[in-house]
């Protein structure tokens, strides 16, 4: 079959309706990485036998597929009476991945922030969690936007891993497309556009704002 | 059966995994060497081009450049292999990432040491071959290890497009018996077995780059 250009157009705006779907989720999901990188940090810190324990957890969430993790995720959980829908497993799904690599950046950049300002806020008498959301944290916040960034793009180039458990995103979508029409090449060049144009799009959004966050946090 | 049984099972998959890789290395590592070291020397328009095709391969999602290529080839007449397409979509993708880490390493070496070079009258390519790249190799080996995990990990969505893979052996064990979670452990072990060891690796190559190392501080 020979590649129509009319047809590639045509599934155009359908592909885009799944475009909300791709963007809320990549949000979500960037949200539930960091929350649950900096708490896998933590509390990777705080002593040493849960120190071994997550530092164990965060590799094996680094050293298996995010597809794999996804399968697990929908497959298993409802065996454990825990029936979730697909869009809510994807953002967990996505979560639990990038929350690995974001530890890792967390890590990097709490060893940044000089010793002495752990040791200032415990003269001072603060308490821990004082020390790591008062003091940490915000000196810490500048050293990782640019890695964070680039995982923040990286996890909207995983969405399509999606369309695998049935959610409705431009890859979903695209697919469903090329079931129907028997025609697959069109809905998949079109999707592949539409996912470069945004990648490198959003890609240049988020350096915009590391320049940003980087200007007003200078000292 | 038992996990042993199925873990055996999904091991069978793991020669198409380890051929899919290895091939996969075979695109990445010249496309990575060859778009790296052409963006650290080019400047103005011929950079530009350099960047956009690093830019193409390493912003789309790398699930869309397998189903794109998959799909649409055929319709343009070029007609390849399942496990070529995967190999040079993981490839190359996993080539854009690394071509990164090349022009990084090759931009952080001391001026000096070009300098030398040509003191002593070497050719400009001697210079790359003999004293840059070797010097640069260190600084990206972390780099490089951690996208070699990526690939291994990458070749789990081969089974989408019929290749007999770990996952793929994974989800026809799924159909032949319930016992999903007995697949899917198996499964997540299947992969920790295969990447774990590299991550570590990683993480030990890492440490002897960054050679103050805090990460283990307790705070």
């Amino acid at each position: 079959m020979k590649f129509n250009l009319d047809f590639a157009l045509s599934v155009v705006p359908t592909i885009l309706t799944g475009l909300f779907t791709t963007l809320w989720i990549t949000v979500a999901a960037c949200l539930g990485a960091a929350v649950l990188g900096f708490t896998f940090e933590i509390l990777r810190r705080s002593n040493r036998w849960l120190g071994y324990v997550m530092r164990f957890l965060i590799d094996v969430i680094r050293s298996t597929p995010v597809l794999v993790q996804l399968y697990f995720l929908y497959f298993v959980m409802p065996f454990y009476g825990v029936t979730l829908s697909a869009v809510v497993v994807g953002v967990v799904g996505l979560s639990v991945y990038y929350s690995g690599y974001l530890a890792e950046v967390f890590k990097g950049g709490i060893d940044s922030v000089d010793t002495g300002q752990f040791e200032a806020g415990k003269a001072l008498g603060l308490r821990r969690r004082d020390v790591v959301w008062s003091i940490i944290a915000p000196q810490m916040l500048r050293n990782v936007v640019a890695p964070m960034g680039n995982y923040f793009v990286s996890a909207l180039k995983a969405t399509p891993y999606l369309a695998v458990i049935a959610v409705p995103e431009m890859l979903g979508i695209a697919l469903e497309l090329g079931a129907n029409s028997f025609r697959y090449a069109e809905p998949m060049i079109a999707v592949g556009i539409i996912f470069l144009i945004l990648a490198v799009g959003i890609n240049q959004l988020v350096r915009m704002l590391e320049k940003r966050m980087l200007a007003s946090s200078k000292r | 059966m038992e996990i042993a049984g199925i873990l055996a099972g999904i091991l069978q998959g793991f020669r198409v995994t380890a051929l899919v890789t290895l091939y996969g290395m075979l695109w990445a590592v010249p496309f990575a060497l060859i778009t790296g070291v052409a963006q650290h020397f080019t400047r103005g328009a011929a950079r530009f081009a350099v960047t956009c095709l690093i830019e193409f391969w390493r912003s789309s999602p790398v699930l869309i450049l397998l189903f794109v290529m998959y799909y649409s080839l055929p319709s343009f007449g070029i007609r390849l292999s399942s496990m070529t397409v995967a190999a040079m979509a993981l490839g190359l993708n996993i080539g854009g990432y690394g071509s990164q880490a090349v022009r990084a390493a090759l931009q952080s070496l001391d001026r000096g040491q070009v300098e030398a070079g040509r003191a002593l009258g070497l050719h400009r390519l001697n210079i790359l071959v003999f004293i840059e790249l070797p010097q640069a190799a260190t600084a990206m080996m972390p780099t490089l290890v951690n996208q070699f995990i990526q690939l291994v990990k990458g070749t789990a969505i081969v089974s989408l497009i019929t290749l007999t893979d770990m996952t793929f052996r994974a989800k026809e064990i799924a159909e032949l018996q319930y016992n999903p979670v007995g697949v899917y452990t198996s499964l997540l072990l299947a992969y920790l077995i295969v990447c774990y060891p590299a991550t570590l690796f990683g993480r030990y190559l890492e440490r002897r780059v960054h050679i103050e190392q805090r990460g283990n501080r307790e705070i």
